[in-house]
């Protein structure tokens, strides 16, 4: 009986940097399209932030939070959604929907590590792209957009990572529907739509009616944006910046690991589409 | 010689729901559906040892590509046991798929928006391949599939016939042990498919690859293959050498005739008349030539005599069919038990 060898962790890391260079590489082709893309969602931003000058210029205090911290938060909640764009989502159901996952299954890396490696190399060029929007809002907002301390941007960078991999995750789980159902189409905008509305892109939590705002603190949206935008504000008390790092992993790791399990459940009964 | 691949009483069923036609009935569809259970694979069984080229052939819906499929573990059987390299395929997918190399005809698997060097190096990277056998899978891809001219162009501006040879070339650049071509030349021209098929040989002879292939197109078989398995609706027809595929079905005779000058419609219907009551295909499709199939190789002699007594004749041959030949008429006749 042939012994297959397990590729070592070494060349499973190795495997994974190219794709991610290669995924970058692919993204950068489309450069036209997707500084089109990031210009009307700057655009439609910069409307919503109009409407919450606004509101603060009838109302001086809607809420618990003050108008420079309001602004300075909802550009840096912009830039960390520009980060975590999971185009892989869109890439996923076309290939599924089209049969041309089967080949995507039968990499040595894995289909998650696949994904995951795919996504780390749209988050490369987001990268890129956030730099002139940060220089934009600076420019728009001033001081009050740099970190609240050195500690607080290395705490916001690891938030971000963690939001990052929760993000992936959620993609990650929604996206197996689409091996069952016929089109994955209805589900990624519900997940689209949960994220717009639970992840604190609009408006920190705190703002939010106190139902909703227990809706979404049991969500693990709020983690992808709210929490890295408020521990690169100095929002987050010190004494809550354990936990609530500790939660961010948690539901990073939770996501992933049940995105393995759904997969591994998908793959028993699924069947692939185009022959 | 050890086993490359073990199957036993392989099935795959699946339900698929019914579609009607027409708005109301794709309304009505969204509260009430029928559902169907289809048959793809049903009671497979078969071995294939290491180093064997062995063509899988069928019609349409035959279950080719579902068994391809489950072979490589993207699909879970229903029943029965499947091994590929020793594992159950769907058990050990990652692992198995750095020892197979899979192509699905029609699904690029190369990167689509960059240059095919691009995804070359890539696969090189996740495949982990040495670079001695990566200098000669991809020199050999390079020069046998002439893939130089179009190595720095992005994928997507590339032709079918560019595409499918990368996308081969991809799938053997890590020299697997063994190899899953589904329709490898499907839309393909002449010279193309020449070319893979001489880069399948020098693989199989430099690496001992096991090359399990299906095609519609018999040529490849007969170029690369030397055992066949002719599946029907999802059952095995007929297991064993191309040479006993040819002698068990081969019952009829093909005579090639060469005419000094074309015989017009009175002589073709007189040499029809002379013949009748024979099972017999005319072919007078090209220009001074006259291709006859008969069914029996009892009918041979009768249609020759009939042949030089109508038509002046500068040459003539009758040969057993060829394999495309039985094998349409095996797919025509409702396909006989072996």
């Amino acid at each position: 009986m042939t012994t297959l060898k397990a590729p070592s962790a070494r060349q499973l890391l190795h495997g994974f940097v190219v794709l991610a260079q290669k995924t970058a590489q692919t993204k950068l082709t489309y450069r036209l399209s997707t500084v089109l893309t990031l210009l009307a969602s700057v655009t439609a931003y910069c409307v919503f932030l109009l409407v919450w000058l606004e509101v603060y210029r009838r109302n001086p205090h809607p809420g618990p939070v003050t108008r420079s911290e309001m602004l300075s938060y909802l550009v840096v909640a912009f830039l960390v959604n520009s980060l975590l764009v999971m185009s892989f989502e869109v890439r996923f159901l076309q290939r599924v929907r089209m049969g041309l996952v089967a080949g995507d299954l039968l990499r040595p890396l894995g289909f998650m590590l696949f994904q995951l490696a795919q996504a780390t190399g749209d988050l490369l060029v987001n990268a890129l792209y956030a730099a002139p929007i940060y220089a934009v809002g600076y420019w728009f907002v001033g001081p009050a957009l740099l970190p609240a301390s050195a500690l607080s941007a290395l705490l916001a960078v690891l938030s971000v990572g963690l939001g990052f991999l929760i993000a992936f995750g959620v993609s990650y789980v929604i996206v197996q529907a689409s091996f069952v159902l016929q089109s994955g189409y209805g589900i990624f905008f519900l997940r689209a739509s949960l994220h717009q509305v639970f992840s604190g892109l609009s408006a920190p939590l705190v703002m939010f009616p106190p139902s909703l705002r227990a809706l979404a603190r049991v969500l693990p949206f709020h983690h992808e944006i709210e929490t890295p935008a408020r521990l690169w504000l100095g929002l987050v008390p010190a004494q809550e910046i354990p936990r609530v790092l500790a939660e961010q992993a948690a539901w990073a790791f939770g996501l992933v690991a049940a995105g393995e399990l759904i997969f591994s459940a998908v793959m028993r009964r699924h069947q692939l589409q185009g022959g | 010689m050890s086993t490359a691949i073990a199957v036993e009483n392989l099935e795959k069923t699946y339900a698929r729901r019914k579609r009607r036609d027409g708005f109301w009935a794709g309304l009505r569809s969204y509260f009430s559906w029928e559902t169907e259970l289809v048959t793809a694979v049903s009671d497979l069984s078969f071995r294939i040892e290491r180093g064997e080229s062995v063509g899988l052939i069928g019609e349409n819906g035959a279950g080719k590509s579902t068994t391809v499929k489950m072979l490589t573990g993207i699909l879970v059987p229903t029943g029965g046991r499947v091994e590929t390299l020793g594992v159950v395929p769907h058990e050990q997918r990652r692992r198995l798929s750095q020892s197979i190399g899979v192509v699905f005809g029609q699904k690029p698997q190369i990167l689509w928006d960059i240059p095919a060097r691009d995804s070359f190096r890539l696969l090189k990277a996740m495949y982990r391949v040495p670079d001695d056998v990566f200098r000669f899978t991809y020199d050999e891809a390079v020069e046998r599939l002439e893939l130089a001219p179009f190595l720095d162009t992005p994928v997507r501006l590339l032709s079918l016939g560019q595409r499918m040879r990368c996308d081969l070339a991809a799938a053997l650049l890590h020299a697997p042990a063994v190899a899953f071509l589904d329709e490898p030349t499907i839309g393909l021209d002449v010279l193309v498919k020449e070319r893979v098929r001489e880069h399948l040989v020098e693989m199989r002879r430099r690496f001992g690859t096991t090359i399990v292939l299906t095609t519609h197109d018999l040529k490849d078989i007969s170029a690369t293959c030397e055992r066949l398995l002719v599946l029907d609706r999802g059952k095995l027809l007929y297991d064993g050498s191309r040479q006993g595929f040819e002698a068990r079905y081969a019952e009829g005779r093909t005579l090639d005739v060469t005419l000094e000058s074309d015989a017009d419609a009175p002589v073709r219907e007189l040499l029809a008349r002379d013949v009748e009551g024979e099972e017999l295909t005319f072919d007078w499709s090209v220009p001074r030539r006259l291709r006859v199939e008969c069914a029996r190789a009892a009918s041979a002699p009768r249609v020759t005599a009939s042949v030089l007594k109508h038509l002046a004749v500068a040459d003539l041959s009758v040969h057993g069919a060829e394999l495309d030949a039985i094998v349409t008429r095996l797919y025509r006749v409702g396909k006989a038990a072996p």
